[in-house]
């Protein structure tokens, strides 16, 4: 595949993860902060995301899988990792903690065992798409390419406040 | 031999090029604002330094409300001897604290408090929080916080800190 292709089906790819809710406008802002003096930044902070969150959903499959559920134990673990995934703009999973929170509140066991199974599905497919989308961009870069803008025309049709102003 | 000599003489005149350079930088981090960053979040505080760096700031992070205690010297209740500047204790210089709110120990507000209880006190403290909570916000304003911030922070807020920060600078 030429490079002009690559870069085309890499533009296409990360528009749909801000038209399908994936990522937010906080993922822009950690494209904008890469430069020549920290070119890996975006995937430097996506792997801390990957590593902190999977410890916490091993954390909270741990303390939700107790015979007496600490949730004030459960709710700080979830506080964290809605924390974390706004931090980076990992939409969907963020707003499976919001949800999760109020359940703990509750200490509804039942709603929060599928609150974890939601978040670890949230989680799980933002993974997947940003390992894709980075390793395109990876591919392009290797061939000699640059990693294309996407237009600021594009932020206003799905109503996000987006690139640089 | 005399050649040798002034061969030594034109060398020890003049400092070499790297030298001079390392000098320069040194004196230009000097002249920079310095930011003690304070975030359990390692996220967030790779972040932050981002954040901080990309508007020319000298940026040192900690993880905890201890490990900032410690920096400025107050863990052990005990104030530093004050030398000549407000600003600069143990051989540190710090022009602005930015802490996040929820932290376990030692939490954001806790900080605020043993700084503006100590002779770090003139130094701003800006607070985050993921959360919009209107009473943990007068809360820490009432204690004694320059600013209150949203997390996730955007380029945009660092406006904001610049004015806090030239409030700061020493009287000369």
């Amino acid at each position: 595949m030429e490079v002009g292709q690559m870069q085309r089906r890499l533009v296409d790819y990360t528009k749909s993860l801000f038209m399908e809710g994936f990522l937010d406008a906080q993922f822009l802002q950690l494209q904008q902060l890469q430069d020549e003096s920290n070119p890996d930044f975006v995937v430097e902070v996506v792997s801390l995301f990957f590593d902190d969150s999977e410890k916490l959903l091993n954390d909270l499959t741990m303390a939700l899988d107790q015979p007496n559920v600490d949730f004030k134990k459960v709710d700080a673990h979830v506080h964290q990792l809605k924390g974390s995934s706004s931090s980076i703009g990992a939409q969907r999973v963020k707003n499976a903690c919001i949800a999760f929170r109020s359940f703990c509140e509750e200490h509804n066991i039942d709603a929060t065992l599928r609150c974890l199974q939601q978040v670890k599905q949230e989680y799980y497919l933002v993974k997947n798409k940003l390992e894709t989308m980075l390793r395109l961009e990876q591919q392009i870069v290797a061939a000699g390419g640059s990693i294309p803008m996407i237009e600021l025309g594009f932020w206003r049709t799905i109503n996000m406040k987006g690139g640089k102003e | 031999m005399e050649l040798m000599k002034s061969e030594n003489i034109v060398q020890d005149r003049q400092p070499q090029p790297q030298e001079e350079e390392e000098i320069m930088q040194q004196e230009e981090e000097e002249q920079r604002f310095h930011v003690l960053a304070v975030d359990d979040s390692v996220i967030d505080r790779k972040l932050l330094e981002k954040l901080l760096k990309a508007s020319s700031y000298q940026v040192t992070c900690v993880e905890s409300g201890e490990k900032a205690l410690e920096y400025l010297g107050l863990l052990h209740h005990s104030s530093p001897a004050s030398s000549s500047s407000q600003h600069h204790h143990q051989g540190h210089k710090v022009n602005l604290i930015m802490t996040d709110f929820s932290m376990p120990g030692t939490s954001g507000y806790d900080l605020l408090k043993r700084i503006k209880g100590s002779s770090w006190k003139d130094v701003p403290v800006v607070v985050m929080s993921s959360e919009n909570v209107p009473s943990r916000i007068s809360m820490c304003l009432e204690g004694g916080a320059e600013e209150f911030m949203l997390k996730p922070l955007q380029l945009s807020d660092l406006h904001k800190i610049q004015a806090h920060l030239l409030k700061s600078l020493p009287h000369s």
